[in-house]
C-alpha cells in the first residue's frame, strides 16, 4: 500500500482506540527518553544515591530505592532513555538489513534470490537469542569497552547484535511484498524504458513497500526491546548506562524477589510491558489499516 | 413409496416421505413472504433483502437471477438461517410446509436444516472441509442427524456418490484431490444425504467449464425427476435458468423485479430491468457475459434510494418511481413490481 | 505421509545443522582472538594452557586441519573442558543439567499447548463476551511481558509474601527424604512457580494465535456448510473449525520454539532452577567459551529438531501437503 501522506495515515491510526492508546503511551515514553534529566535530575549512581537501601515506596521516593539507596523512579526514567534508544537503533539496523535484502532478493530473483532466501531461512530457524548471547561477549572483547560517539560500546554491541540476529523475518515479509509489487504494470514499463535496477527499486518498489516496512518496524521495535531486556537481564547490560533490563538483572542478582523488594523490579517491569504492549497495539491497528479484509457478504 | 430415509428406493413422486410433525400436508412446499434480511456493518446497516416474496411448489424448480450483490445468496442463506454473525432476518416469514422458520429458535430450527432443505455452494471455493475425506463429509449428516451407525452412514454415502456419478472408491479422497466437477458432484451427494424436500443451489455451475457445467445441470435434472426434488437455483446466468427451471425470479437490489414461469418471463419480459438483462444477450444459449451492458451500477444498499431501486438506471423512469416503492402486480401469472404496471389495471 | 514432504524437511534440517556446526566454527575459531579464547583458561596454569593448545591443534592452519579436527571432535561430543568448572568435561557438566530443563520446559510447553489452544479456540469461536475480552486482554499483557518478569512477580507474591512455595532451587538444600514420595513432593513444590511462569507466558501467546486462526476459519464456506447440515455447534467447532484452525497455529508454534529459549534461560535464573538456563548464565559470566560453544550447538540443534517435529505433526494434520 502506498502511503498517501503521513498526516492522513496518522489521522486514521488515531481514530482506532488501540492505535490511540498505543501512540499515547509511546509518546509519553519518548518524551521521558529524550531528556530524562528534565524530569528526575541526573542519573543516580553509587556516589550520589539519595536514599537508604531498599526502602519501599514513600512520599520522598515514589518508587522506593534499590540496594545502593538509589531512587528507583530516577533509575527507571533514565532507563527509558537507554531502553528506547537501543530499541530504536536496533530496529533501524534490523529494518535496513531486512528491507534491503528483501527488496533485492524479491526484485532481482533468480540465483541471488535463492541464495539470500537460504540464508534467511537459516537465520529464521536459528535460535537467534542464543546467537546474540554468544556473539555479544566475543564482539565486546574485540572492540573493548569505553565510549564511541557518545555511546558506551556495550550498548553499541547490543544494538548491532540484535540487528544481526533479527533481520530475517523482515526480509521475508518485504520480499513477499516486493514480489507482488513487481508484478504490477508500471514496473515493467520502467524496465522497458531502460531504467536500471537500483533506480527501479528505489523509485518504484520502495514507496510501495514503505507502509509494510513501517508496520513491521513497529513490531520489530517491540521485539528489540524484549530482546535487549532479556540480554541485559542475564548480564550483558551496562551498569553505567542501565536499561530497564539491566535494572531487572541487578535486582535479581541482589535477590530482590526473595527479599520482597518488589518495587525495584516492578517499576521497570511495568514500563517494559507498557511499551511492548503499546507497540503491539499500534502494530495490530496498522495491520487492519494495511490489509482491509473485504467484508464477506454474499 | 417409502418412509425410510435410508432406503435406496427412488420414489418418483415426493409427497409420501415422512413429513415433519408440525407440517401442514396441504400447505405449499415453501412460501416466503416479505423477507427482510439486514447486515450490520461498521459503516451502517445494509438492507440486502428488503421485501422478497415467492412460492415454491412440490417438484418445481425456481431460478433466482440477478447481478452480484442483488441479494440472491442472502435470500438462500436466510432460508436456512445460516447468515454470518452480522446478518439477521428482521421481518417477513418463511413457511416450509406451513411451518414458519423465522419464528423458530435456533435449536428448534436445526431439525429442518438438511433434512428438509439443503444447500450446494460453489465447489470451487472452500465449501468442502479440506482436511476431511469426502465420504466422511457426506456420511456426517447421515450419522448425526438420522442416527445411523457410522458403518451404515458410510455405506449410504457410497451409494450417494454412485448416484451422482462418482465411483464409490473415490470417496476416500480429500477434496483437493478431486477436480472441480467432481467436487460439485460430491457436494450434490452431500446435499442429498438426508433426503431433503428442497435443494438450494447457490451458483452451482459458475467457475466450472462449459462441458462440466452441462453435466452438472443434467445431473440435477435427473435427480430432480428421480427423487422428486424441488430446486431453487441461484445464478446470474440466465441460460442455466432457461434450461433447468420452471419459474424464474429476477431480483434487483434486494427486491423482486419480476417473477413467473420461465417461458413467459423470457419471451415477454415486463420489468425494464428484466428487459435489459435479456436484451444483453440476443441468443439465450450463447454468450454468458450479460452484465456489462447495463449502464450504471447497483445502488448502495446501506443507503438505498427511496422508491424503486432501479429508477436511477431505468430508461422508462417516471417521477413516481423515485418517491414510491412500486407495488406488485400480477399479469398473466407473472408478478411484476414496476410503476409501469400499476395493480389497478392488472388483469389476472 | 508423502515421503517427498518428509524427505525434503529432513534434508533441510540436516543442512541447517551443518550450517550451525559451520557457524560455531566461525564464531569460536575464526573470530579475532579466537584460538586463545578457547585455550586461554584464566584459571589454568601456563603448562595446562599449552597442553590445551596442543589438544585442539591451535597451531595448525584453520583449513582444513583445524576444521576437520573440530568437526570430528564435535561429532564425538568432545567439547573440551570447562573453564569455570575446574577442568571438568563440558559434556559431563551439561549432561547433569539437561533433565531439569527438560522437565520444566517439557511440562510447561505441554500445559501451554493444551490450555492455550482450548482457550484460544473458545475465545475465537464465541467472539465477544467477557471470556473473549477478558481472556484476550490478559493474553496481550502476558504476551508483552518477558517471562522472567512474570517469574519475579510470582515469586514475590507466592513465595516471599505468602510463603506457599520455596523461593529457589529444585530441592530443599540439605534435605533428607524418608521416602521417594516425599522427594517427589518436595520437587513438585519447587516446580510449581517456575512452571507457572513458563506456562502462563506461553498460554498467552498460543491462545492469541489460536484465537485469530479460529476467527479466520469461522468465515470459511465449509463451516457455513457444516452449520447448514444442522449438526451441533460443538461438533462444527471440533470437527470442522478446529482441525483447520490448528494448521497455521501449529506452524507458528514450531517457529516460536526458537524464541522461547530466551524465556527458558531467564526463568531458570529467576528461580535458581539448576538447568541449562542457569548454566548458560554462569558460563556467560565466567566467559567460559568451551561451555558456551557447546550450549549454543546443543540448543541450536534442539530447535532445528523441534521444528522438524512440528513440521511432521503438520504433515499429519494437513492432507494437502502430503501429495
Amino acid at each position: 500500500m502506498r502511503l498517501a501522506s503521513w498526516r492522513d495515515f496518522v489521522r486514521r491510526l488515531v481514530h482506532r482506540p488501540e492505535g490511540l492508546v498505543g501512540l499515547v503511551i509511546i509518546g509519553v515514553f519518548t518524551l521521558l527518553a529524550i531528556a530524562p534529566w528534565l524530569f528526575v535530575g541526573p542519573l543516580e549512581t553509587v556516589t550520589n544515591a539519595s536514599g537508604r537501601r531498599l526502602e519501599p515506596p514513600s512520599v520522598s521516593h515514589l518508587l522506593g530505592t534499590d540496594n545502593l539507596g538509589r531512587d528507583v523512579l530516577n533509575l527507571t526514567v533514565h532507563g527509558a532513555r537507554i531502553s528506547m534508544l537501543i530499541g530504536f537503533l536496533a530496529t533501524l539496523v534490523t529494518i535496513v538489513i531486512g528491507a534491503l535484502l528483501g527488496i533485492v532478493s524479491g526484485f532481482v530473483g533468480g540465483r541471488t534470490d535463492t541464495v539470500i532466501m537460504r540464508i534467511t531461512d537459516f537465520f529464521l530457524v536459528l535460535p537467534t537469542f542464543v546467537l546474540a548471547l554468544i556473539l555479544a561477549p566475543i564482539v565486546l572483547e574485540i572492540i573493548g569497552s569505553g565510549e564511541v560517539l557518545g555511546m558506551r560500546t556495550t550498548l553499541i554491541v547490543i544494538v548491532v547484535v540484535i540487528g544481526i540476529t533479527s533481520w530475517a523475518t523482515t526480509a521475508r515479509i518485504i520480499r513477499s511484498q516486493t514480489l507482488s509489487v513487481k508484478e504490477r504494470a508500471f514496473v515493467d514499463r520502467a524496465r522497458v524504458i531502460g531504467a536500471g535496477p537500483w533506480h527501479t527499486m528505489r523509485v518504484h518498489i520502495l514507496p510501495n513497500v514503505t507502509g509494510l516496512i513501517v508496520a513491521n518496524a513497529v513490531l520489530v521495535f517491540a521485539g528489540a526491546i524484549l530482546t535487549e531486556t532479556t540480554l541485559a537481564f542475564i548480564g550483558l547490560g551496562d551498569p553505567f548506562a542501565p536499561s530497564w533490563g539491566q535494572i531487572l538483572g541487578a535486582s535479581q542478582d541482589a535477590g530482590a524477589p526473595g527479599l520482597g523488594a518488589w518495587w525495584w523490579y516492578v517499576s521497570p517491569g511495568v514500563c517494559i510491558v507498557l511499551v511492548v504492549l503499546a507497540f503491539t497495539l499500534i502494530g495490530g491497528a496498522l495491520d487492519d489499516l494495511l490489509n482491509p479484509k473485504a467484508r464477506r457478504r454474499r | 413409496m417409502t418412509t425410510d430415509p435410508l432406503s435406496t428406493d427412488l420414489p418418483s413422486a415426493r409427497p409420501t416421505r415422512t413429513l415433519p410433525r408440525q407440517a401442514d400436508p396441504d400447505a405449499p412446499l415453501l412460501v416466503v413472504e416479505g423477507l427482510q434480511t439486514y447486515f450490520t456493518l461498521e459503516s451502517g446497516t445494509v438492507r440486502a433483502v428488503d421485501g422478497v416474496s415467492f412460492r415454491l411448489d412440490h417438484g418445481q424448480a425456481l431460478g433466482i437471477a440477478g447481478e452480484s450483490g442483488c441479494g440472491k445468496t442472502t435470500t438462500a442463506l436466510s432460508l436456512l438461517r445460516i447468515l454470518p454473525s452480522n446478518g439477521r432476518i428482521v421481518g417477513g416469514s418463511i413457511k416450509l410446509m406451513g411451518i414458519d422458520l423465522v419464528q423458530k429458535s435456533e435449536n428448534a430450527l436445526r431439525r429442518y436444516r438438511w433434512r428438509e432443505m439443503s444447500i450446494i455452494f460453489q465447489g470451487a471455493m472452500n465449501a468442502l472441509n479440506p482436511v476431511q475425506r469426502v465420504r466422511d463429509q457426506i456420511a456426517e449428516p447421515i450419522e448425526e442427524r438420522l442416527g445411523a451407525s457410522s458403518a451404515e452412514a458410510r455405506k449410504r454415502a457410497g451409494e450417494l456418490l454412485e448416484l451422482v456419478g462418482i465411483p464409490r472408491a473415490r470417496g476416500n479422497a480429500y477434496p483437493h484431490e478431486l477436480s472441480g466437477g467432481m467436487r460439485q458432484r460430491a457436494m450434490i451427494a452431500m446435499a442429498l444425504a438426508c433426503d431433503p424436500a428442497v435443494v438450494i443451489g447457490d451458483e452451482p455451475t459458475t467457475a466450472l467449464d462449459v462441458m462440466v457445467q452441462a453435466q452438472i445441470l443434467k445431473l440435477l435434472e435427473d435427480l430432480r425427476y428421480k427423487l422428486g426434488l424441488s430446486l431453487i437455483l441461484i445464478t446470474h446466468d440466465l441460460s442455466v435458468i432457461a434450461e433447468t427451471c420452471d419459474r424464474v425470479m429476477i431480483m434487483y437490489a434486494g427486491r423482486v423485479a419480476e417473477e413467473g414461469p420461465v417461458a413467459q418471463v423470457f419471451s415477454h419480459p415486463r420489468h425494464p430491468y428484466t428487459q435489459k438483462l435479456l436484451a444483453a444477450f440476443p441468443n439465450i444459449h450463447a454468450d454468458r457475459r450479460t452484465l456489462e451492458v447495463i449502464p450504471g451500477s447497483p445502488p448502495d444498499l446501506s443507503n438505498p434510494p427511496p422508491g424503486c431501486r432501479f429508477a436511477p438506471r431505468c430508461a422508462f423512469v417516471m417521477d413516481v418511481c423515485s418517491t414510491e416503492v412500486p407495488p406488485e402486480a400480477t399479469l398473466d401469472g407473472v408478478r411484476v413490481a414496476c410503476h409501469l404496471y400499476p395493480p389497478a389495471e392488472a388483469i389476472a | 505421509m508423502g515421503s517427498r514432504y518428509l524427505t525434503r524437511r529432513i534434508l533441510q534440517a540436516v543442512l541447517t545443522i551443518v550450517g550451525i556446526v559451520l557457524l560455531n566454527f566461525v564464531l569460536f575459531r575464526m573470530m579475532p582472538g579466537s584460538p586463545e579464547r578457547i585455550s586461554h583458561n584464566p584459571h589454568a596454569s601456563v603448562a595446562a594452557r599449552a597442553a590445551l593448545r596442543e589438544r585442539w591443534g591451535l597451531d595448525k592452519p584453520l583449513f582444513p586441519d583445524q576444521f576437520i579436527d573440530y568437526v570430528t571432535a564435535t561429532v564425538q561430543g568432545d567439547f573440551g573442558e570447562s573453564f569455570k568448572f575446574k577442568g571438568k568435561e563440558v559434556t559431563t557438566v551439561i549432561a547433569g543439567r539437561v533433565w531439569p530443563t527438560l522437565i520444566l520446559f517439557g511440562l510447561g510447553e505441554l500445559i501451554a499447548i493444551v490450555v492455550g489452544l482450548i482457550l484460544g479456540a473458545y475465545s475465537g469461536w464465541k467472539r465477544g463476551g467477557p471470556v473473549d475480552y477478558g481472556g484476550n486482554g490478559i493474553s496481550l499483557i502476558l504476551y508483552s511481558m518477558p517471562y522472567f518478569l512474570l517469574g519475579m512477580i510470582l515469586l514475590v507474591i507466592f513465595a516471599t509474601t505468602l510463603g506457599w512455595f520455596p523461593t529457589a532451587g529444585m530441592f530443599t538444600l540439605g534435605q533428607t527424604y524418608s521416602s521417594f514420595a516425599d522427594q517427589v513432593l518436595d520437587f513438585t513444590r519447587h516446580l510449581i512457580l517456575p512452571l507457572a511462569a513458563v506456562s502462563l507466558g506461553l498460554i498467552g501467546q498460543y491462545s492469541i494465535l489460536m484465537r485469530s486462526s479460529v476467527i479466520e476459519t469461522r468465515g470459511e464456506d465449509y463451516v457455513t456448510t457444516a452449520k447448514a447440515k444442522g449438526i451441533s455447534e460443538s461438533r462444527v467447532l471440533r470437527g470442522h473449525a478446529v482441525p483447520n484452525a490448528l494448521l497455521p497455529t501449529v506452524s507458528l508454534i514450531g517457529i516460536n520454539l526458537g524464541f522461547i529459549i530466551a524465556g527458558a534461560i531467564t526463568v531458570e535464573v529467576v528461580f535458581s532452577w539448576p538447568g541449562l538456563g542457569t548454566l548458560t548464565q554462569e558460563a556467560l559470566e565466567a566467559r567460559d567459551y568451551p561451555m558456551l560453544q557447546a550450549i549454543f550447538l546443543i540448543l541450536a540443534i534442539t530447535v532445528v529438531l523441534a521444528n522438524l517435529g512440528a513440521d511432521i505433526v503438520y504433515g499429519r494434520l494437513d492432507p494437502r501437503v502430503r501429495t
